[in-house]
C-alpha cells in the first residue's frame, strides 16, 4: 500500500495541514490555559472546609471522569440549542474540552498538594518561617516538581483529544484528514499525514516534560 | 575449592577488578577487606557470576565460572549469598523466604522443603519466627533468615558482603555467631567485613583490597600486627580508630 | 413538549441497552486482549533485550503520540487498502485493544522495574531461573504498583471506545447520536448517555483508588 504512496497530493493538501496544525495548536492551548484555570478553583474549592463548595466541585469532578470526552462534547454540541444557546462550534468545542480537561488538573494538582508531608509544613513553621515563605520555598517547589510530569501528561492527552473536534466539524489536524479521505479518497496519505503532525507535537512535550523534570530536581537539591 | 587467576573486570572504563589471584581452600574462611570501592563486592559477586568476568579463569567446585557456556544454575545451587541490604521477599514469609528455591531449583517436594527450612530456620536461632514477614522481624533477626535461606540449598561455600554493616550495633553479634556456627562446622565461607574481632577469630586469612587489586593476603594475626604495605597499615589505623 | 421527549426517551431504552452492550462488548474484549498482549510486551520492555526494548518503546510512543480518532481512521480506512478485510466492529476491537496494550505495558514495565534489583539478585544467587524470578519474585511483587494505575487504565479505555461511533460502531455514544437527531433534547439524551456510562466507570473509579490506598499501606508496612 505505502509504494504508492501520494506524496505529491500531501504536498498539494500542505497548506491547509499547516492551517489545520495550527488550529489544533491554539485550540488546545486555549483549552490547557483554561483547563489549568478550571482545574486551581476546583481543586481549591473541593479542599475546602465548606460542603457548599466542595460537594459541587466533587460532582463535577466525578461526572466528568466517569464519562467519556465524545459523550460530553455531544452533551454540549447537541444539549446546549436545546437550551436555546447558539454559540460557534468552536466555542462550544473549546468549552467541552475546557470542563473535561479542568477536572483531571484539580485531582492532579490536589495529589500534588497532598502529597507533601504534613511534618515538613510544622517544621517550616518550627524553624520560623512566615506562611508566604512555607509556600514559596516548602510547598510550591514540592508540589510542581511533583506534578509537572502529570501535568504535561495531560497536555498531551489534551491535543489528542482535540481530534475529537473534528466530529462536530471543526477544522482542526484530523478534520484535514478526512477531507483529504473524502475529497481524493486517500486515507492513507490523509491520516498518517495527520497521524505525523499529533507525533510532532507528542514528542516536543515529552521532550519537555523530561527536561523540565531534570531541571526541578536539580533545584530541589538546594 | 574457588580459584582466580588473572581475573580482571571493568565497568566501562573503570578497572574494578585489577589481576586477581587467589586460591581458597575447602572448609577454608577468608575474610576480604579494603577501603569503600576497592572492589570487595565486586570480587565476591563474581564468584557466582551476578557479575561476568572479562579476562582471566575463575574455577568454583571445579566448574568453570568464567566460561559462558556453564551452565550457572548448578553452580549457584552450590553458593549461598548472603547481602548487606539482606533483600528478603517481602511478600514471603521466613519459611517461604528458605523453601522457594529448594522447591523451584532443587525440585524437593514440598512437605520436605519446610521441614528443611524449619530446622534451619531453628539452626540460626528462629525456631518461632517462621511465619513472620520480613516487615515484622528486627535487622538481625532478618539477616538471619537470609542466611538460613542460603543454607537451604545445602551449600558447599557461602558468601557474604558485609552482613552486619546494616544492622544496628547491638545486633551484629548474633549474626556474627551465626556466621562462626557455620566456620566451625567446616564450610567454606568468604566474608566482607571490617569487624576485626570476628576476621581474628575465625579467618584463616584476610584479603586485603585496594583500589581493585589484591594487596596484601595474610592470617589475620600477622595483618594486624604487623601489615606489610603501607596501604594495608593505613587502612588499619582508620578503622581501628573508630 | 419536554415530557413528550422524555416519554419517547424512555421507550428508546431498549436501544440504548443494546448501545451498552456493544460498548461492553467492544471494550470487554479489548481489555482482555490488551492485557494480555500489555504483560506480555511489558516484561520484555522491562528485560535486558536492547532491540526488543527499543521496538516496543517506538510502538508505545507512535500509539500515545496520536489521537486514538486517527488510530481508528487508520485502522478502517487504511488496512482494507493492504488486502485486510475488517468490519467496524474487528476494526474498533483492534484498535482499542493496540491502545490499550500501550498504555499498559508501560505500567507494567514500570512496576517490573519499581521492584528492587537486589530481589533479583537474591533470586538469581539462589539459583532461581529467569521464569521462577518473574512467576515467583518480581511480579507478586510489581503486582502492588500495577493494580492500581490498571484498574485505572480499564477506566479510559472503556472511555475511549465512545469514539469507536466514529466508524459506526453502534455503542451506547452512537445511539445518543441516533437517537438526538430524532430527539431534539441534547441534554436529556445525551444525560442518559452520560449515566450509562457512569454506571459503568464510577465502580471501577472507585475500585482503583481503594486498591490505591491499600497498597500504598501494604508498602508501608512491609
Ligand atoms: N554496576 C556498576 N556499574 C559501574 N560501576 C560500578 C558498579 N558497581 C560498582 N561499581 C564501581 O566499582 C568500584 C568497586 O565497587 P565495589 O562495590 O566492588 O566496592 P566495595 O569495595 O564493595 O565498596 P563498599 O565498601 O563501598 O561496598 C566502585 O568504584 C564502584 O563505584
Ligand atoms: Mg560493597
Amino acid at each position: 500500500m505505502l509504494e504508492n504512496f501520494n506524496f505529491r497530493v500531501i504536498w498539494e493538501y500542505m497548506p491547509l495541514y499547516g492551517q489545520c496544525f495550527f488550529a489544533t495548536l491554539w485550540l488546545s492551548a486555549l483549552s490547557l490555559l483554561g483547563a489549568v484555570l478550571v482545574g486551581i478553583l476546583a481543586c481549591g474549592m473541593r479542599l475546602s472546609q465548606s460542603r457548599l463548595l466542595s460537594w459541587p466541585a466533587g460532582i463535577y469532578i466525578e461526572s466528568i471522569r466517569s464519562t467519556p470526552l465524545l459523550a460530553q462534547l455531544y452533551f454540549f454540541y447537541f444539549g446546549l440549542p436545546s437550551l436555546g444557546i447558539m454559540l460557534p462550534e468552536w466555542v462550544t468545542g473549546v468549552f467541552a474540552l475546557t470542563l473535561n480537561s479542568g477536572a483531571y488538573y484539580a485531582e492532579i494538582i490536589r495529589s500534588g498538594i497532598q502529597a507533601i508531608h504534613f511534618g515538613q509544613i510544622e517544621a517550616g513553621i518550627s524553624s520560623g518561617l512566615s506562611y508566604f515563605q512555607r509556600m514559596r520555598y516548602i510547598v510550591l517547589p514540592q508540589a510542581l516538581g511533583m506534578t509537572v510530569r502529570p501535568m504535561l501528561g495531560q497536555a498531551i492527552v489534551l491535543v489528542k483529544d482535540s481530534s475529537l473536534l473534528s466530529l462536530i466539524s471543526i477544522m482542526e489536524l484530523t478534520r484535514a484528514g478526512q477531507l483529504l479521505t473524502s475529497e481524493r479518497f486517500m486515507p492513507a496519505e490523509g491520516f498518517l499525514t495527520t497521524a505525523a503532525f499529533y507525533l510532532v507535537i507528542y514528542y516536543l512535550l515529552k521532550a519537555f516534560s523530561n527536561w523540565s523534570e531534570k531541571r526541578l530536581i536539580f533545584k530541589e537539591a538546594f | 575449592m574457588i580459584s582466580f587467576k588473572n581475573v580482571n573486570k571493568w565497568y566501562g572504563d573503570l578497572h574494578v577488578l585489577n589481576n586477581i589471584d587467589l586460591e581458597i581452600a575447602a572448609g577454608e574462611v577468608v575474610v576480604v577487606c579494603g577501603p569503600s570501592g576497592s572492589g570487595k563486592s565486586t570480587l565476591i559477586r563474581c564468584i557466582n557470576r551476578l557479575e561476568p568476568i572479562q579476562e582471566g579463569e575463575l574455577v568454583v567446585d571445579n566448574m568453570a565460572v568464567h566460561d559462558k557456556n556453564t551452565n550457572m544454575t548448578k553452580v549457584r545451587a552450590e553458593i549461598g549469598f548472603v547481602f548487606q541490604s539482606f533483600n528478603l521477599y517481602p511478600h514471603m514469609t521466613a519459611l517461604q523466604n528458605t523453601t522457594i528455591a529448594p522447591i523451584k531449583v532443587r525440585k524437593m517436594k514440598k512437605a520436605d522443603a519446610e521441614e528443611l527450612g524449619r530446622e534451619t530456620l531453628a539452626r540460626v536461632g528462629l525456631k518461632d519466627r517462621i511465619y513472620s514477614y520480613p516487615a515484622q522481624l528486627s535487622g538481625g533477626q532478618q539477616q538471619r533468615v537470609a542466611i538460613a535461606r542460603g543454607l537451604c540449598m545445602n551449600p558447599k561455600i557461602m558468601l557474604f558482603d558485609e552482613p552486619t554493616s546494616a544492622l544496628d550495633p547491638e545486633m551484629i553479634g548474633e549474626v556474627l555467631d551465626t556466621i562462626k556456627m557455620l566456620a566451625k562446622g567446616g564450610m567454606t565461607l568468604v566474608v566482607v567485613t571490617h569487624e576485626m574481632g570476628f576476621a581474628r577469630e575465625v579467618a584463616n586469612r584476610v584479603v586485603f583490597m585496594d583500589d581493585g587489586h589484591i594487596v596484601e593476603v595474610a592470617p589475620p594475626i600477622d595483618f594486624f600486627t604487623n601489615a606489610q604495605t603501607e596501604r594495608g597499615k593505613a587502612f588499619l589505623s582508620s578503622i581501628l580508630s573508630h | 413538549m419536554w415530557s413528550f421527549y422524555f416519554h419517547e426517551l424512555m421507550r428508546s431504552l431498549p436501544f440504548f441497552m443494546k448501545g451498552v452492550w456493544m460498548t461492553v462488548a467492544v471494550a470487554g474484549l479489548s481489555l482482555i486482549a490488551g492485557t494480555v498482549v500489555g504483560f506480555i510486551c511489558g516484561i520484555i520492555r522491562a528485560g535486558r533485550n536492547k532491540i526488543l526494548r527499543a521496538v516496543i518503546g517506538v510502538w508505545v510512543d507512535i500509539v500515545r503520540g496520536t489521537p486514538f480518532l486517527v488510530q481508528i481512521f487508520i485502522i478502517f480506512f487504511i488496512l482494507p487498502g493492504a488486502g485486510i478485510e475488517l468490519d467496524a466492529f474487528s476494526a474498533a476491537v483492534i484498535a482499542l485493544s493496540n491502545l490499550t496494550a500501550s498504555f499498559i505495558c508501560e505500567i507494567v514495565a514500570g512496576g517490573i522495574l519499581s521492584v528492587p534489583k537486589g530481589q533479583r539478585e537474591a533470586a538469581t544467587a539462589s539459583g532461581l531461573s529467569q521464569y521462577h524470578q518473574l512467576r515467583f519474585i518480581v511480579l507478586p511483587q510489581a503486582m502492588r504498583t500495577i493494580l492500581p494505575p490498571l484498574v485505572g487504565q480499564y477506566v479510559l479505555s472503556i472511555k475511549d471506545s465512545s469514539v469507536v461511533s466514529a466508524i459506526g460502531v453502534v455503542d451506547i455514544t452512537r445511539v445518543g447520536w441516533f437517537t438526538v437527531q430524532r430527539i431534539p433534547e441534547g441534554i436529556m439524551v445525551f444525560g442518559l448517555v452520560g449515566l450509562l456510562y457512569f454506571a459503568i466507570c464510577y465502580p471501577l473509579i472507585n475500585l482503583s483508588g481503594y486498591l490505591e490506598r491499600r497498597m500504598t499501606v501494604m508498602t508501608i508496612r512491609l
